[in-house]
């Protein structure tokens, strides 16, 4: 609810995870109702049939087959040739969309600190599970990370990204965790930006499929619903986090106060009474369900999580359990 | 419910409540905080709002605590009054007796104390006060007003009317005792007094029924059935002092030399009780002369055996007792009843005796006629006979004032009478002051048939047997003074000033059959006494607390000091002809005149200085019948006592203090929801 008072923001990945978490993040591995076709081969079953060790189905051969690939054993019994498909294992596009918004940087614990431990977090297991792993901040300072364009792994023409998105593509693998981890140590919370927007240039940019998980408070004035469309047009599996502090559930202010939007300065003069606490709960509860309703039905998994719930807990139960972790 | 500044508080009140909710939605002392977003607040304050624009005012306790402190303060600024039957304000007129039985210590506070009737009066009326409808704010008509009269043997107006209660309440606080007798026409008539006559067509002058009346006392007026109040006026009365009293009090003083013998005197104390039926009792009667206690003597009232309950009161019995003394100098007499009784200032007497002397008289006549017979026949130091122009020598001479009074039998000077005291017989007299002439004598018989036997001049006298032959018409003035009075107007009467003073007949004793009657040496005796004694009357004159203290001092006296009972020193200022007034006279007891210059003929020197000596008494049987009257017979109606009425004002009490006192209650309320209230 409150700006956070306390400025200190983490400086180096061990800050934003514990040593013993990062430990314990190494048996997760991010998870996908759907089978995508990857880039590269990886630590994931493909629709497409491959090399892995893994048997799928036989068909007759045909000219120009691996002759590796017959399966022998057939051969002997029928005298026909068969080819044996193994299921190709390929490697999983995992996107984090982390909203750095000056919104975020409010309540006590912060709401932004808690999107950057549960990014590390999430993007850690995401790297040492081979998976390509792509990070953006929407609406972080100008002066913050940037674009870290040296990280962007596939090449490709280099676009200028803008001003209020930061974004670190494409990383892969344990040895750029800390990449990870410096980029998001250098974001500050920005004036905010337009999400649909943002959204649609995510799902413009982005060619591949895979899970993405977007980070906020969903505390969007222009709304949300058009940005996750645009999300889930390009046929991710989108995850939608909501974090709210529990200044926001329960408001604890009193008098007659001059509320000022963080981000865009609107005023709001309220004289604080049981009726407009009641009013505001009543409020925040029919937006959350309306944005949980929204995502049910357009298979979004959906999870409202309050920042004083420790990461390890809301990444070793609560998304394990939907199914986001496994 | 009666409010008494309606208009007053609706005016209040159409400026201060829009004004507040007013303020209340201008309201800018917000706190700034900053949040994550408007969104849902705005959303809740839409809401919030939807229904009404006063929906911002709902629950706000707050505001509402404040709208009832308003709420209370404005109707308090309204002044309601609940009321039971009484329209606008009212005058009173409260009649406080402060006379002397007012002072029988008799009656209890509140508290049970002993406190005297007068207290008793006082704390009364100031409860009255108390109950008074106070003045509306800004319609001050609409109070109660008050007059407020003390009266013992006269009225004063202590407090003309007002409504100002403090002032009231320290008015009747300040009305002191006195000693005087109570006497109630003069306090009814100033009460009376403020009663609005107005001009009706048709029917004449109509009197508005008077203010009304609330009296305080004892009752006892020995000239209540001659005080008539208007019958539409309002009276009530209520009674004080304790029914079962007991007082004894000294109501006769009275000293007289002996006719043969004026060292002999002989002195009549009269004693009187009252208290309960049937009891008897005693009381020791002490006799001072010049301050020294010469006897006691013990007055007894013996039991009666009334059948009478003794809870009742019995009517007031007389007694009295005899102390003799051997003296022919002047003397101050003093009797003090001793022991406690309900009443003090009945207990003690003054008389001042005055020396034995005997007088001197001048006879003047043409002819000596039979009458100076009579004259010899009095006990005088001195008799001189004259002719008128021995007399005129005389006159020329100064040599008049060696004689107490000089007798003109049946002839005056033609030119006004020089200084002294004149018995005249039949003669016209010039400079009298009150005898304007005397017309000629006439052959027509007539007899005397009313006379004033209280007179100094004619007590003991008789004129029945008295039948004039011929006689003149006096022409008198308003000063003179008709001693007796025959079938065709007065016959013997006493005119003149401090100057020249005279006793005069209209007829001469040769024309009457008087010099065969014994009555003609009684008058002659008792007029030359009273001549005589004129010059220093006024020490032996009964004076009486309530009434002025007025004596003529000597030609040239000044420098005048009264000294009071308490030993308060009083400076006077003689008018030209040496008369000094003071009163009314307060508290009993001797009262010392001193100046400066030559002294009277009665007078002592004292350090130099002469001095007078004047005694105040009570001695009234009715004052010393402390008994309280429950029933006012007044000559117009009766007035029982009604002791437990309301005053005006148990019939209007004022609300706003209360109102008050819930918007300072309400202040507490909201101050402690407000800290409550404000807390992040």
């Amino acid at each position: 609810m409150l700006k956070t008072t306390t400025t200190t923001r983490p400086r180096t990945l061990d800050e934003l995870l514990d040593p013993r978490l990062v430990s314990r993040l190494t048996q997760l591995d991010v998870s996908s109702r759907k089978v995508f076709a990857g880039k590269l081969k990886g630590e994931r079953r493909s629709k497409k049939r491959g090399e892995s060790v893994e048997f799928a189905d036989h068909r007759p051969y045909v000219v120009g087959d691996d002759l590796r690939h017959i399966d022998w054993n057939i051969f002997g019994r029928l005298d026909r040739l068969f080819i044996k498909l193994f299921l190709e294992e390929e490697d999983l596009s995992l996107h984090i969309v982390l909203d750095a918004s000056a919104s975020m940087d409010c309540g006590e614990p912060s709401k932004f600190l808690y999107a950057q431990r549960l990014t590390a977090a999430l993007a850690y297991i995401g790297l040492v599970n081979l998976n390509r792993v792509t990070l953006t901040a929407l609406g972080a300072a100008a002066g913050g990370a940037g674009g870290d364009g040296g990280s962007e792994g596939d090449g490709g023409p280099p676009r200028p990204a803008p001003v209020s998105e930061s974004v670190i593509r494409n990383l892969r693998g344990r040895r750029r965790v800390h990449d990870m981890g410096r980029w998001l140590c250098s974001l500050t919370p920005g004036a905010g930006a337009d999400f649909t927007e943002a959204a649609k240039r995510i799902a413009l940019t982005r060619t591949g499929k895979g899970v993405m998980i977007v980070i906020s408070d969903f505390f969007l004035k222009e709304g949300y619903e058009q940005g996750l469309r645009y999300l889930l047009g390009r046929g991710y599996d989108v995850f939608a986090i909501q974090t709210l502090s529990p200044q926001e559930i329960e408001p604890s202010l009193g008098g007659d106060l001059r509320l000022k939007d963080i981000e865009d300065g609107d005023l709001a003069e309220v004289t604080i009474s049981s009726a407009l606490l009641k009013r505001y709960k009543a409020n925040l509860s029919a937006y959350c369900d309306e944005l949980r309703a929204f995502c049910a039905r357009r298979e979004i998994t959906h999870i409202t999580v309050q920042t004083d719930t420790p990461v390890d807990t809301l990444v070793f139960e609560y998304l394990r359990s939907r199914g986001l972790l496994r | 419910m009666t409010w008494l500044s309606p208009i007053l508080a609706g005016a209040a009140a159409a400026i201060a409540i829009p004004a507040l909710l007013i303020l209340y939605f201008l309201k800018l002392r917000r706190r700034d905080i900053e949040v994550s977003t408007t969104l849902l607040w705005q959303k809740s304050i839409q809401d919030l709002q939807a229904n009404a624009p006063f929906q911002k005012l709902r629950r706000n306790i707050l505001l509402l605590l404040q709208l009832l402190v308003l709420a209370a303060a404005i109707l308090a600024l309204a002044q309601p009054e609940i009321d039971m039957g009484v329209g606008d304000g009212q005058r009173f007129v409260l009649l406080i007796d402060r006379s002397a039985s007012m002072s029988a210590r008799d009656e209890t506070d509140s508290r049970g104390n002993p406190v005297t009737r007068l207290e008793k009066a006082k704390q009364e009326a100031i409860r009255f006060v108390d109950t008074m409808r106070e003045p509306g704010l800004f319609a001050r008509d609409r109070r109660d007003e008050a007059m407020i009269i003390a009266f013992d043997t006269g009225a004063e107006v202590v407090q003309t009317f007002t409504g100002d209660k403090r002032r009231l309440r320290t008015v009747i606080e300040s009305i002191e005792p006195t000693d005087a007798p109570a006497r109630f026409e003069e306090a009814a008539r100033l009460a009376g007094a403020h009663a609005v006559t107005v001009f009706m067509e048709a029917v004449g002058l109509v009197t508005e029924a008077g203010d009304p009346m609330y009296i305080w006392s004892d009752g006892g007026f020995p000239d209540a059935d001659r005080v008539s109040v208007d019958p539409s006026t309002p009276v009530h009365y209520r009674s004080v002092g304790a029914a079962d009293s007991v007082n004894f009090g000294v109501t006769a003083f009275h000293a007289e030399r002996a006719f043969d013998a004026p060292e002999r005197v002989s002195v009549f104390v009269g004693v009187q009780r009252v208290g309960a039926a049937g009891g008897g009792g005693e009381v020791d009667v002490e006799f001072a002369v010049d301050g020294l206690v010469s006897a006691v003597r013990t007055v007894r009232f013996p039991e009666t055996g009334s059948d009478a309950p003794a809870s009742e009161i019995e009517a007031p019995r007389p007694s009295g007792v005899v102390f003799r003394l051997d003296r022919l100098e002047a003397a101050t007499l003093r009797v003090r009843l001793l022991g406690q009784d309900a009443l003090a200032s009945d207990d003690t007497a003054w008389l001042l005796l005055p020396p034995a002397r005997r007088l001197s008289a001048l006879y003047v006549a043409e002819r000596e006629s039979m009458l100076l017979e009579a004259v010899e026949a009095q006990e005088l130091s001195r008799l001189v006979s004259a002719s008128p122009q021995q007399f005129q020598r005389m006159a020329d001479d100064g040599r008049l004032a060696e004689f107490d009074v000089i007798i003109l039998d049946d002839w005056a000077p033609q030119t006004a009478l020089p200084r002294g005291r004149y018995l005249i017989f039949g003669a016209e007299a010039q400079g009298l002051r009150g005898l304007e002439g005397m017309g000629e004598r006439v052959e027509d018989p007539r007899i005397v048939i009313d006379w004033r036997r209280d007179h100094p001049a004619l007590r003991g006298v008789s004129f029945d047997n008295l039948y004039i032959a011929s006689s003149s018409t006096l022409q008198l003035g308003e000063s003179a003074v008709t001693l007796a009075e025959s079938d065709r107007g007065p016959a013997i009467v006493e005119v003149g000033d401090s100057g020249a003073r005279a006793i005069v007949t209209n007829f001469a004793v040769l024309d009457t059959n008087w010099i065969w009657d014994h009555n003609l040496v009684i008058f002659l005796g008792t007029a030359i006494r009273h001549l005589a004694g004129d010059g220093a009357a006024f020490a032996h004159e009964r004076l009486t607390p309530g009434a002025v203290l007025s004596t003529r001092l000597p030609p040239g006296a000044s420098d005048v000091e009264l000294t009071l009972p308490g030993a308060e020193r009083i400076s006077l200022t003689p008018s030209a002809d040496g008369l000094v007034n003071y009163g009314p006279i307060r508290r009993i007891g001797l009262h010392r005149l001193r100046w400066t210059g030559v002294p009277g003929e009665a007078d002592q020197v004292v350090d130099g200085r002469p001095q007078r000596t004047m005694a105040a008494n009570l001695l009234d049987p009715y004052e010393s019948d402390i008994r309280p009257v429950e029933r006012l017979e007044l000559a117009t109606r009766d007035i029982e006592s009604a002791p437990g009425e309301a005053g005006p004002a148990l019939a209007a009490r004022s609300l706003w203090p209360w109102l008050i006192l819930a918007a300072l209650g309400v202040i507490l309320l909201e101050w402690f929801v407000y800290n409550r209230k404000v807390h992040v």
